[in-house]
């Protein structure tokens, strides 16, 4: 009964959150935020691409739930999978900037996703205020144990025919694989599954030799020593993972990692966008947030909105121009 | 002595008052969802896990894992009474099960279902209690190529098990292999049949596809039926499922089990085809496989016996080996990360409570639901007595209400008007919607799989023979497609050969 009644009021909640965005749009009826009425006016929804469970979706619940408390209305999180979160984007991108409709954006949507689909379909920041930077989520390429790779040179050494897997086209495991291999010279074919579970399956399989996985995913193999970690995508070492060099130590120009940022519509009131950005900071800052982040193996990136912007857009140009010098085509091979 | 002494302990960590209260918490809640088409057991779990975190680790998984076994169960309440299958493992399950329900034996049908899942369930947990380890490796060793192979003969069972006219079951299967290209290619990222929709850009979900050709459909039919005949609601006879059915479905139940135990493991599709591949074994053993898809109770009893075998041999993966095996595996994985336990091959070491006490309150979740079943049997079939002016509307506005939960979108909503229209047109012009929903789900699989094996195997379709286990399918594909036809041309020959003396004869 209790998963009837909540899901329930989700979808009511949803209904009453559209309802409110609508007599936003029609003018000056009801109580809306944008009438220099009370900000919240009622729960403010947090549209999420991807469906429930994935490690996207348990971020918007647990920032949701810091949220909610520090703003005394609900936050529903609302699920709308669709083309890896364009979907749900665009729609969030579209409603009235009152405030109470956010979404989660993946960094990868703006920054590699464009590289593999076509013009129209890309999504860009221009038509989206961000709030806040939450966290990054690191790529860490394994090999597996059948495989006998230690490290990068015996890979390089190698005279077989490799297949690595990646989690998808147009993601940073296929990105961050392909421009490795080309700086590196390896040849290898890229075998894209649906996501990072049936991947690391492969490998541990020995399916596919290599695959670059999210480190939260990828972990758990990693302790258990069925898969051997080679480099990580990051800047610097991840914390998770001290013993593992990253791709820029070895002498590669790859620097891969998933960020996540709460955005809202374009065009938000600065008073508006003042008290999301603290609820969202105090939601950063409660043991539950924390105790979350160090769990999932996520290094808190809590940067603000404007940097959030400069740093995707200057990852999206260095990204064009990656696979341009090394002549990387990420649809199709 | 050694290996029974943590088994043993588990069954002190379930008997616990409050894991046994989640327990029921999780099977409870988990019939329910499964009664709801569209909101599945992934989406619950994923909305109730916030509510775990404040329990202990061993108590939220067994209620998270009751969730997920509980709604294999409500899915048949669904598929018998309104020809509504929720998932792709309860879509044999409607071809019988629905006749049986017209026929005034809906009581029998659920009824078999529950004792069927109820078998199957418990073969399969002492299956995981004892051969875990063993088989675990089976999940590692199904490359692409071995997918590939098993999605192949998957789709041959479908052909198999149509009733009615052949060329129009592969007519309709052909056509779900067309729907199941549609939506963004996973190995370039081209577009294929969106029209520019990004609605599309994920391809078509399984929901909407079945709702509508199924329930919509259905409902739709009947209207125009009722204008024509009064039809009087369906009786409601012995709610029971007699002895003979019992006789008569005990083997379908055995073979079930088996089947649902091994092929549950396999990550994707396993319990989808293992459904399949029960209904198909049960057709090809029959005396008179024309009573399939009248109403045969076996038809019933086997994919249900198998897909809920699957359901809980899908825990194996994750317990052994740290994979989730579905979506809902994937968030249990998440779950017990959250709790601090690492799923994976250290768990049974490390936290052996943890693993029984899990794997041991599946008996007791299973014996709860059977409890359960029973007197919810008798009520539930009395849906069946309401009149059809009043159960087809809200019919209707389930399916509606299930296919907006699965992505909170409207666009889905209208596939399911749209799919319903196709699904009454195709019930008018004599197609079955079966080989259309199943060829589907699994063109799906074969697409991908195969051009996944591809590029593993560099380009080699001889690759595929050097493979044993994708070999091994390969020729049983060979054997169960080319059979019929010996066998026909044989039967011919002999007949041929009796005849032709009685035609000299008459020359004479």
């Amino acid at each position: 009964m209790k998963a009837l009644s909540i899901r329930r009021t989700v979808l009511g909640l949803t209904a009453a959150s559209a309802a409110l965005a609508l007599t936003a749009c029609g003018g000056n009826v009801g109580g809306a935020a944008s009438d220099g009425g009370e900000f919240p006016a009622g729960p403010i929804t947090l549209t999420v691409g991807q469906a429930p469970g994935g490690s996207t979706d348990l971020i918007a619940r647990t920032a949701a739930e810091g949220m909610a408390d520090e703003l005394g209305v609900a936050v529903p999180v609302v699920n709308k999978p669709g083309a890896n979160g364009a979907l749900a984007t665009q729609e969030v991108a579209a409603m009235e900037p009152d405030g109470q409709n956010l979404v989660l954006l993946n960094a990868s949507l703006i920054t590699i996703t464009p590289l593999a689909v076509s013009e129209e379909e890309a999504v860009t920041l221009d038509d989206l205020e961000v709030i806040k930077g939450l966290s990054q989520d690191d790529y860490v390429l394994v090999a597996s144990a059948d495989s006998g790779f230690e490290n990068l040179d015996d890979i390089k050494n190698s005279s077989k025919k490799l297949t690595f897997g990646t989690t998808g086209v147009g993601t940073g495991s296929q990105l961050s694989q392909a421009i490795l291999f080309a700086q590196a010279e390896i040849k290898g074919t890229a075998v894209p599954f649906d996501s990072g579970s049936p991947a690391l399956t492969a490998v541990m399989g020995n399916q596919v030799q290599l695959a670059t996985i999210q480190l939260g995913e990828a972990k758990p193999q990693i302790d258990a020593g069925t898969v051997k970690p080679i480099v990580v995508f990051s800047d610097e070492r991840n914390t998770f993972l001290p013993d593992v060099p990253t791709a820029i130590e070895e002498g590669y120009e790859v620097p891969v990692s998933q960020y996540r940022a709460l955005a809202a519509p374009k065009g938000l009131p600065a008073d508006v966008k003042e008290k999301l950005v603290a609820s969202v900071e105090a939601a950063q800052a409660t043991d539950t947030y924390k105790a979350f982040n160090e769990k999932n193996m996520l290094t808190p990136k809590e940067i603000s909105g404007e940097e959030v912007v400069q740093q995707w857009n200057d990852l999206a140009a260095k990204y064009k121009e990656l696979t341009e010098k090394y002549d990387i085509s990420l649809a199709g091979e | 002595m050694d290996f029974l002494q943590p088994v043993i302990d588990g069954f002190g960590v379930v008997l616990m008052p409050s894991n046994l209260l989640y327990c029921l918490l999780g099977v409870v809640i988990g019939m329910l969802i499964g009664v709801l088409p569209g909101l599945g057991p992934a989406a619950t779990i994923a909305i109730l896990l916030p509510l775990t975190y404040g329990i202990e680790p061993v108590t939220a998984i067994i209620m998270l894992a009751g969730i997920f076994y509980g709604a294999q169960y409500g899915g048949t309440i669904t598929s018998v009474l309104l020809r509504l299958p929720g998932e792709a493992s309860s879509v044999v399950t409607v071809f019988d099960g629905y006749q049986l329900a017209r026929k005034g034996k809906a009581g029998t049908a659920l009824g078999i279902a529950a004792i069927g899942s109820f078998i199957g369930g418990t073969v399969a947990i002492i299956g995981l209690t004892f051969l875990a380890p063993l088989v675990a490796s089976f999940a590692l060793d199904f490359g692409p190529p071995e997918y590939a192979a098993l999605a192949l003969v998957g789709i041959l069972l479908v052909a198999t098990i149509s009733n009615g006219a052949k060329i129009k079951a592969l007519i309709a299967a052909a056509f779900g292999l067309l729907l199941a290209t549609v939506g963004r290619d996973v190995f370039t990222g081209a577009e294929r049949f969106t029209f520019g929709n990004l609605s599309l850009a994920d391809g078509i979900d399984f929901v909407p596809v079945a709702m509508g050709l199924f329930g919509v459909g259905e409902i739709l039919y009947n209207l125009e039926e009722r204008h024509r005949v009064a039809q009087a609601p369906a009786t409601v006879a012995n709610v029971w499922p007699s002895r003979k059915d019992l006789k008569q479905s005990a083997g379908a139940i055995g073979r079930g089990s088996v089947l649902g135990f091994f092929l549950g493991i396999l990550p994707g599709g396993g319990a989808t085809i293992s459904s399949l591949a029960a209904y198909a074994v049960e057709k090809k053993r029959a005396k008179n496989p024309e009573r399939f898809g009248k109403g045969a109770v076996e038809g019933v009893a086997g994919p249900e016996t198998a897909n809920n075998a699957a359901a809980t041999s899908s825990f194996i993966p994750l317990l052994t080996l740290g994979i989730p095996a579905n979506a809902t595996m994937a968030i249990i994985f998440g779950a017990l990360l959250i709790q601090g336990v690492t799923p994976g091959p250290q768990l049974m070491v490390d936290n052996p409570d943890l693993f029984w006490g899990v794997v041991n309150s599946m008996y007791i979740g299973n014996i709860l639901l059977l409890i359960m079943s029973i007197p919810l049997v008798g009520l539930f079939v009395r849906i069946l007595r309401v009149r059809a002016a009043i159960l087809a509307p809200i019919t209707a506005l389930i399916t509606l209400l299930g296919a907006y939960t699965i992505r909170n979108s409207m666009f889905d909503v209208l596939l399911v008007v749209l799919f319903g229209a196709v699904g009454y047109l195709m019930k008018k012009f004599g197609f079955e919607p079966g080989p259309l929903v199943l060829a589907f789900v699994l063109g799906a699989l074969l697409e991908s799989s195969l051009r996944r094996s591809l590029l593993v195997l560099d380009g080699d379709v001889a690759g595929f023979m050097g493979r044993p286990i994708s070999a091994t399918l390969l020729v049983v594909f060979v054997l169960v497609a080319v059979w019929p036809m010996v066998k026909s041309a044989m039967d011919r020959r002999k007949n041929s050969l009796t005849s032709s003396p009685t035609t000299s004869k008459e020359n004479v």
